[in-house]
């Protein structure tokens, strides 16, 4: 009798827990405060781990205690024969199971984090859906909605009580055996040791309720009506009746229908634990977010009694977002930050994730992300909900990020694509021979190829999400990344709005080159060995050569890439564009004014821009910002105030007073359908005769995997020269537009040296590309850089000259290059002496060579400007009235023939 | 005693009937007293969308303010993905005009009464 009396059963164990769990209940409520849960709670497991192991004996000895006594209650039914309880005790234990689990999530809701408060969210909703007394049952068990106080006494008094009644009143025992009692507490000890209680980071936007209830989340999920799934509760717990009262066939039905439910609610459960994630959506393993959406549940840190600080550096350490990080307390001399960055303000975790709630290095350091930014972890980073989840979503649509407009550019020359417009993506490359050059030649430039390294963005970086523009390493953290020898670095980088040239300059040096055109350097086909010792000679990336030239007008001004371009035109403004003139957003008619300008009041900025604005300036409020016109955003660093127009530098704040454009730009006779940049380039890099071929031994690299191999396409250069830009049309709505444009692929391309199929031939194409060349000047081009110049005209280099013969004036021209064998023109020409070309003839659909009437009247001024001098007075009223002129032309004046 | 035993039933269930009226009264009435609260937040014009504790504040195409309690089960929606609105724990997404575009959630976002400041600073939410 006594045997049996102390014998070990299911049950005896869940008491023992019981007792357990209110013994460590008891003691946890000393550190724990029912005003700041999350915050008490942090606390102890970063600054207390005594309570911290309280904490955790607390909450395995209830997971095992509601563990235990479901399987004693599964052992009771297994045993056959019926059970045949008195109803009001079977009522009474029935119920108590309804309890425990109300016990159990009040204890979850207790910890005040992101997971508990949209549990409560849910229970509260789902209670006061229960007809006649659901609002008042909500408000009994939860209380006000900032208030903890009636969770707090339904946990530890009602429910609490109303357990041990009912385990009492039907065991008839209040102490589990001692042995049981030993075993329990040396057991939860231990895993209470290794494993922390779980505590969500308010970071992670997968939310879910605890375990036991992660199958109900996942039953709730597919219910418009979740409400009725509280039958779900009433029908268990009247099967749990049943099962205790009933007899044969009613009694095995009930157990059965417990037993499927029981298989299906695991089965749901491990759906919503190991599946689920952000947003409840489906999370499978092989996807690259399962880590941090679904395994991110999982992680918890061990208890550390001998911290990596001291009691008093925790103790100082700042809260921040209503929470203790361990990090700080370790760094706690990191400095260098901007405000809006400050560790005080938001953390560490909020940038470089890792574990906050940990104490010692190894494990606050697990899943940490050194360098955050990169656009594959910006949704992690950067981009969480507190931060710029906004931005980071759009960067991604942006064109940097895309590299669109050059991925279907190079797929059209190697005819692929039937046109060069088609919305692409880097990440979408193919295996196609266009897509393995782009691989091996062109694409690391984008904005998604990750930094892996630390340091400072220099003139070798590619890529690097968030940190492309807003890193920047103050001379101090320099020093200290470079002395590092493996110790504490308490210099930190900056991330902040001082977007430099700099930034711009790895990628934008290459290709257009408009970071070094914009600063006066051209390239050079010279190499590093070859470079004249002379200021008038720049050595770039180690190897490429480049020699002075013009700056750009803005650039002598002090201006930089960002004080033109905002923030929806670097970041990406949401909307997938094809190519960079589209999502390029600032003209120089935006600023250089003539007449009314367009502007916006602070009060009504767009909130980005407000940000911005007052982060750079200060108090903006009374100003009014200058719009563009194309996609109406607003320039904040430019205001009109007083009738003029202002201008003030980005980073240096420097101000400057707007002009109008010259009024031989504004007016609306010859000239009006130019771009400024037509005339106001003063130079761009051009390059002639370009191949390609595929060398299967030749050492390449894979931008897109960054590792290097063997066989990639080689480009064999021809000559790069700083020249006058070309003139062409851009034809778009029923617009026409002078606009500049290069020699953006006069190239041949080998296919057959990658398909190695007799069928594929040499590709061979002629095409000219709209360019931006930054070379602004503000004195325009001359008259005669035109209208008497066979580049400009696209005939290319040659002599062109106005020959008067037997009174007939004829223009003829003599080309600087051979004719080319593909196609009979010269090596640099885009079109033929008065004629043009149609069809695939630019790297963009919308434009196209000067065509014969075009080229025929601006060789008409041609001629007369072989005479008259382009500043006299009668070329300078050609401008206005030049029909009418030529009728009045005296007999000297012979114009052209064309036949 | 049988007549002992059931009067002393029906006086139990009454005892307890009478328990469950007064607390069902006396918290109603307690909620009934302690609600009609206001809300008063910075407000901010230019931001399209703002997560206002409880609340959504929409400033485009014009000022709505809605509950940011998901209608499904009242999760606080605490975030937008692209131009919706996502609760966090079912993925029931809305509209800035609160309308229900995927579920779970099947009733629109509730809008709230609010109203602004004269110099536009300040959004007062009635409940």
């Amino acid at each position: 009798m006594k045997q049996k009396k102390n014998k070990t059963t299911f049950g005896t164990l869940a008491l023992a827990m019981f007792w357990l769990v209110v013994l460590s209940g008891v003691v946890l409520a000393i550190p724990f405060d029912i005003k700041d849960p999350y915050l008490s709670i942090s606390s102890i497991m970063v600054l207390n781990p005594w309570a911290s192991i309280i904490r955790n004996f607390h909450y395995w000895s209830s997971q095992f205690f509601l563990l235990l006594s479901l399987i004693h209650l599964y052992d009771h039914f297994h045993r056959r024969g019926k059970i045949a309880l008195k109803p009001g005790l079977a009522f009474r234990l029935s119920f108590s199971l309804l309890i425990i689990f109300l016990a159990m999530i009040t204890g979850f809701l207790l910890k005040g984090d992101a997971d508990s408060l949209q549990a409560r969210q849910i229970l509260q909703t789902l209670a006061e859906r229960i007809p006649l007394i659901g609002k008042s049952l909500a408000y009994s068990i939860l209380g006000d909605a900032d208030s903890y106080q009636l969770i707090y006494v339904h946990h530890i008094a009602t429910f609490t009580v109303f357990i041990a009644i009912a385990m009492v009143e039907h065991s008839r025992k209040y102490w589990p055996p001692a042995t049981d009692f030993v075993l329990s507490t040396f057991g939860t000890l231990l895993i209470s040791y290794f494993l922390s209680a779980p505590l969500h980071d308010n970071l992670n936007p997968a939310v879910k309720g605890p375990w036991y209830f992660v199958g109900f989340q996942e039953i709730l999920h597919w219910l418009q009506h979740p409400a009725w799934s509280l039958l779900l509760f009433l029908g268990i717990l009247i099967l749990v009746y049943l099962v205790n009262t009933t007899k044969d066939k009613t009694m095995f039905r009930s157990k059965r229908t417990l037993l499927i439910f029981t298989i299906a609610y695991s089965v749901l459960t491990l759906t919503g634990l190991f599946f689920r994630g952000e947003n409840w959506k489906w999370a499978m393993p092989w996807n690259e977010e399962y880590k941090y959406s679904v395994l991110h549940n999982f992680r918890t840190p061990g208890i550390d009694f001998t911290p990596d600080f001291t009691l008093e550096v925790g103790i100082a350490a700042p809260v921040v977002r209503g929470r203790k990080e361990s990090c700080l307390a370790c760094h706690n001399e990191t400095h260098g930050f901007t405000d809006s960055h400050a560790a005080q303000a938001i953390g560490c975790i909020s940038c470089h994730l890792g574990n906050p709630f940990a104490t010692d290095k190894k494990q606050s350091h697990q899943n940490m992300i050194l360098i955050p930014g990169n656009l594959s972890t910006a949704p992690q980073t950067c981009g969480t909900t507190q931060c710029h989840p906004e931005i980071v979503e759009r960067v991604p649509t942006g064109l940097m990020s895309t590299l669109s407009g050059m991925i279907s550019v190079d797929r059209f020359v190697f005819n692929e694509q039937d046109n060069p417009d088609s919305l692409t993506n880097v990440h979408q490359l193919g295996d196609s021979p266009a897509d393995e050059h782009l691989r091996n030649l062109c694409v690391r430039c984008h904005l998604g190829n990750p930094k892996t390294e630390l340091g400072p963005i220099n003139e070798f970086s590619r890529g690097g999400g968030c940190l492309a523009c807003h890193l920047n390493y103050s001379p101090e953290a320099e020093k200290a990344l470079a002395g590092n020898t493996g110790e504490m670095i308490n210099t930190h980088p900056q991330i902040s709005l001082k977007v430099s040239n700099n930034h711009c300059f790895g990628c934008h040096s290459r290709s257009g080159r408009i970071s070094t055109n914009y600063e006066g350097w051209h390239e050079t086909t010279l190499l590093a060995g070859e470079m004249p010792d002379s200021s008038n000679y720049r050595l770039i990336e180690n190897e490429r050569v480049f020699v002075k030239q013009p700056a750009d007008v803005h650039h002598e001004l002090g201006m930089e890439c960002i004080d033109c371009h905002h923030s929806y035109e670097l970041m990406g403004d949401g909307t997938h564009y094809s190519h960079q003139e589209n999502q390029q957003d600032v003209q120089c008619s935006d600023c250089h004014i003539e007449g009314e300008p367009r502007t916006i009041a602070a009060e009504n900025l767009d909130n980005e821009s407000a940000i911005i604005a007052a982060l750079r300036f200060g108090n903006i409020s009374g100003k009014e910002f200058l719009v563009t016109e194309k996609h109406k955003r607003a320039l904040i660093n430019t205001y009109f105030e007083n009738d003029s127009i202002w201008f003030l530098t980005k980073n240096t704040g420097k101000k400057m007073a707007m002009k109008a454009p010259a009024a031989v730009c504004s007016r609306n006779e010859a000239h009006s359908g130019l771009a400024c940049s037509s005339c106001h380039t003063a130079w761009a890099p051009t390059c002639i005769g370009c191949h390609n071929e595929y060398d299967a031994n030749e050492r390449g690299y894979n931008m897109i995997k960054n590792h290097e191999q063997t066989g990639s396409w080689v480009e064999y250069i021809g000559e790069y020269k700083a020249k006058l830009p070309t003139l062409g049309n851009r034809k778009n709505e029923g617009k026409t537009e002078i606009i500049p444009v290069l020699p953006g692929m006069i190239m041949t391309t080998d296919l057959k040296s990658f398909t190695n199929d007799n069928q594929d031939g040499t590709i061979f194409h002629r095409l000219y590309a709209p360019a931006a060349p930054h070379t602004t000047s503000s004195k325009g081009r001359s008259c005669v850089s035109c209208h008497n110049n066979p580049l400009a005209l696209g005939y290319g280099e040659g002599k062109l000259e106005y020959l008067i013969e037997n009174g007939k004036g004829k223009w003829e021209f003599q080309a600087l290059y051979a004719a080319d064998k593909n196609d009979g023109l010269p090596a640099d020409a885009w079109i033929d002496f008065l004629q043009t070309r149609e069809g695939k003839v630019s790297t963009r659909s919308d434009v196209f060579p000067l065509n014969v009437d075009q080229q025929q009247r601006t060789l008409t001024v041609g001629a007369c400007l072989t005479c008259h001098d382009e500043k006299s007075d009668v070329m300078q009223k050609n401008l206005n009235h030049f029909d009418d002129l030529l009728k009045k032309r005296s007999a000297k004046c012979i114009l052209p023939e064309w036949k | 005693m049988k007549g002992r035993r059931t009067f002393l039933k029906i006086a139990i269930t009454g005892a307890v009937a009478f328990f469950v009226f007064v607390w069902n009264k006396l918290t109603l009435q307690h909620l009934r007293t302690s609600s009609g609260k206001q809300h008063t937040f910075p407000f901010n014009k230019n931001k399209t969308v703002a997560f206002n504790g409880g609340f959504i504040v929409v400033t485009k195409p014009e000022i709505r303010v809605f509950s940011a309690h998901c209608t499904h089960l009242g999760c606080k929606i605490d975030k937008m993905q692209g131009d919706r609105l996502v609760c966090p724990c079912h993925g029931s997404e809305y509209d800035l005009e609160g309308k229900v575009l995927k579920g779970p959630a099947y009733r629109d976002l509730t809008e709230m009464k609010a109203s602004i400041s004269e110099d536009a600073t300040t959004l007062t939410i009635e409940g």
